[in-house]
């Protein structure tokens, strides 16, 4: 097992896997940027290493002050936490080249990963059902428009190189194609550097459920469940839950095994995500698959009784998994709400600023996950996630009456902050998610009734 | 208990107001007395705290204990401000995470050594990180006054390597 970890990342995500460091008696080695000085992982940390400006691309996704700060303390791996060099390939490689453990899939699973129409091929092989759509990028807008034809309307245009809800565009009327067309590939090019978009069926009145997966290094897979994530604006999830009132225990087994199937066959290695598409028949459809810890991990640790991290943090240190399939048993109903420092009236404006008070809920199976303090700062330099409050109950309709109870307490001020915790709370008191009868649709539907316009 | 690898904080060219007032107020959070005096200054100076230990007033330069990581800041604030002396100090600092070297191979002259005059552009020191080797450059003119780090010794972003006195 290691004996020091760095944790190449922020927030209440560092924090988390320096907890569960602690845990295990392994020593946290933080990095922060300047910004990030005075925040909890930094306090809690047995060395910390300021190994850059505010800007995340001059610290956190600056690769050599990260390997060196590792090289520097003596850490023997590195949990790169989610977003930043999560996913990226060059950095699994030179922490392998300078003999740092990387808590993650190797280099090549995660290239493979990365690249949407490569994982859908190697998924498809595996047995996993697809949407209809192209297994190559498509050549022109021609050709585009010609396998648009072919699949069937609506379609969604998808950047090869995007992913987590970035680079889309959904076109319903084949007469929009050629401008949906042009604009994706270009803001393709834009962002990602690589222009290649593939086409695929749109699906209305999907669900978007996804398999939380843990591999080890023998080759064995089990999964932990589904996560029901449907409740996103602009593709950014805002609840997450488990179960999801749309499986089945036989469809979550279904899905389950073949989320496992898909992660054995790209040989994945440690805790993965592999997100579908339900359909209201209970159709599911392979979307993609992530190959890091995902923000909404509590949410399975909630009902499984799992730490995440720590399975991750085992796996990378070469340890097989403590634990066969039929030993995971599910429990009861967890929610967690992702509260923003956002302003829902001003179109979600992100609004950083001193936080002169913040108080968090707590009390039975309330869990905050944050990387701020009373105290401390929302910075404009990083994403505007204020804290993630996760509750579990027996059951769903408890579970609900729980997270209004706990989103009640919490209490943030600020000059010029606002959150979004209003907003979630009119989400759980809707009749249709309380119902478990939404889709994904549901916040676009939710945001146009509340306008009083027609949904 | 946390072990600060990073340098005290010295505001060096940057005299940021709002930036002093936020580093007064975490380091008077951590003090095992109450405070007496708080001085902030800007432009090149930092900050000056007193406080009362056992009804003594007692300077922060003054406490000889090995203190916690903040109050280490608190203790190296003062001293960094400076010799009490009317004198303008410019720091260079480390634009990067890695190793300092002093010269530019083994057994070679130093790059600088304590009374150099250096002009603006001038090598001061190397920093190695991932094999490749990076010039530490001075933007001002000066005198070296001090030098900071020892030869091959890690350093982490924005520490501070080399002051320079006035020419």
């Amino acid at each position: 097992m290691f004996s020091r970890i760095l944790i190449a990342n922020r927030g209440e995500i560092a924090l988390r896997v320096a907890r569960t460091c602690r845990e295990l008696g392994i020593e946290v080695v933080a990095v922060y940027s300047t910004a990030d000085r005075d925040t909890p992982v930094v306090r809690m940390a047995d060395v910390a290493v300021h190994i850059g400006p505010p800007a995340a691309k001059a610290s956190y996704l600056y690769i050599p002050n990260i390997i060196e700060a590792a090289l520097q303390t003596g850490a023997e791996a590195i949990h790169p936490g989610y977003g930043f060099l999560s996913e990226d390939p060059d950095f699994a490689e030179i922490c392998a080249k300078e003999g740092i453990a990387f808590v993650g899939p190797s280099a090549e699973v995660m290239q493979h990963l990365g690249n949407k129409a490569v994982t859908r091929g190697l998924m498809s092989d595996a047995g996993l059902p697809l949407l209809p759509g192209t297994l190559e990028p498509v050549q022109s807008v021609r050709d585009g428009a010609a396998e648009a034809e072919r699949i069937g309307y609506p379609v969604i245009i998808k950047a090869v190189a995007g992913g987590g809800g970035r680079g889309m565009a959904v076109v319903r009327d084949p007469d929009d194609f050629v401008e949906a067309y042009l604009r994706t590939t270009a803001a393709a090019h834009a962002v990602f550097g690589d222009d290649r978009v593939y086409v695929e069926r749109f699906l209305v009145g999907a669900r978007h459920v996804e398999v939380q997966v843990l591999c080890d290094n023998d080759g064995a897979g089990i999964h932990l469940g589904e996560r029901d994530c449907s409740v996103q604006r602009r593709h950014q999830k805002l609840i997450e839950e488990m179960p999801s009132t749309r499986l089945t225990p036989e469809l979550r087994a279904a899905m389950g095994a073949a989320a496992v199937r898909g992660a054995l066959a790209v040989r994945y290695r440690g805790a993965g995500t592999v997100e579908f598409l339900v359909d209201s028949a209970g159709r599911f459809y392979f979307m993609e698959m992530n190959a890091r810890i995902q923000v909404e991990h509590p949410v399975t640790e909630m009902t499984t009784g799992i730490d995440l991290v720590r399975e991750q943090i085992r796996i990378a240190a070469g340890q097989p998994l403590g634990l066969r399939q039929e030993q995971v048993t599910f429990s009861g109903a967890a929610i967690e709400c992702r509260i923003n420092a956002e302003d829902p009236d001003r179109g979600f404006a992100p609004t950083p600023g001193v936080l002169d008070v913040l108080e968090f809920p707590g009390g039975p199976w309330t869990r905050i996950d944050s990387g701020c303090a009373a105290g401390g700062r929302v910075s404009p330099h990083y994403d505007s996630l204020l804290a993630k409050v996760i509750v579990w109950a027996p059951d769903r309709v408890q579970a609900l009456a729980r997270m209004d109870r706990a989103l009640g307490e919490l209490r943030v001020e600020g000059r010029g902050l606002a959150t979004t915790a209003a907003f979630h709370r009119a989400i759980l008191r809707d009749p249709t998610f309380r119902a478990g009868e939404h889709s994904i649709d549901f916040v676009d539907r939710f945001m146009t009734a509340a306008k009083g316009g027609s949904a | 208990m946390t072990e600060q690898v990073e340098q005290p904080v010295t505001p060096g060219t940057r005299g940021d107001l709002g930036e002093l007032c936020a580093r007064a107020t975490e380091l008077v959070r951590g003090l095992p007395g109450p405070v007496r005096r708080v001085a902030l200054r800007t432009g090149d100076h930092g900050v000056d705290i007193e406080w009362s230990v056992s009804g003594e007033p007692v300077t922060a330069a003054e406490v000889a204990v090995p203190p916690p990581a903040r109050l280490a800041a608190a203790t190296d604030a003062a001293i960094d401000a400076g010799p009490a002396d009317d004198a303008t100090y410019v720091v260079v600092r480390a634009p990067l995470v890695g190793t300092f070297y002093a010269a530019p191979q083994p057994g070679a002259a130093p790059f600088v050594v304590v009374g150099d005059v250096v002009e603006p552009g001038q090598t001061v020191g190397m920093l190695e990180a991932m094999k490749l080797m990076n010039h530490v450059i001075a933007d001002t003119a000066g005198r070296v006054v001090e030098i900071l780090v020892a030869n091959r010794e890690p350093v982490e972003f924005d520490q501070p390597l080399v002051r320079l006195g006035t020419p």
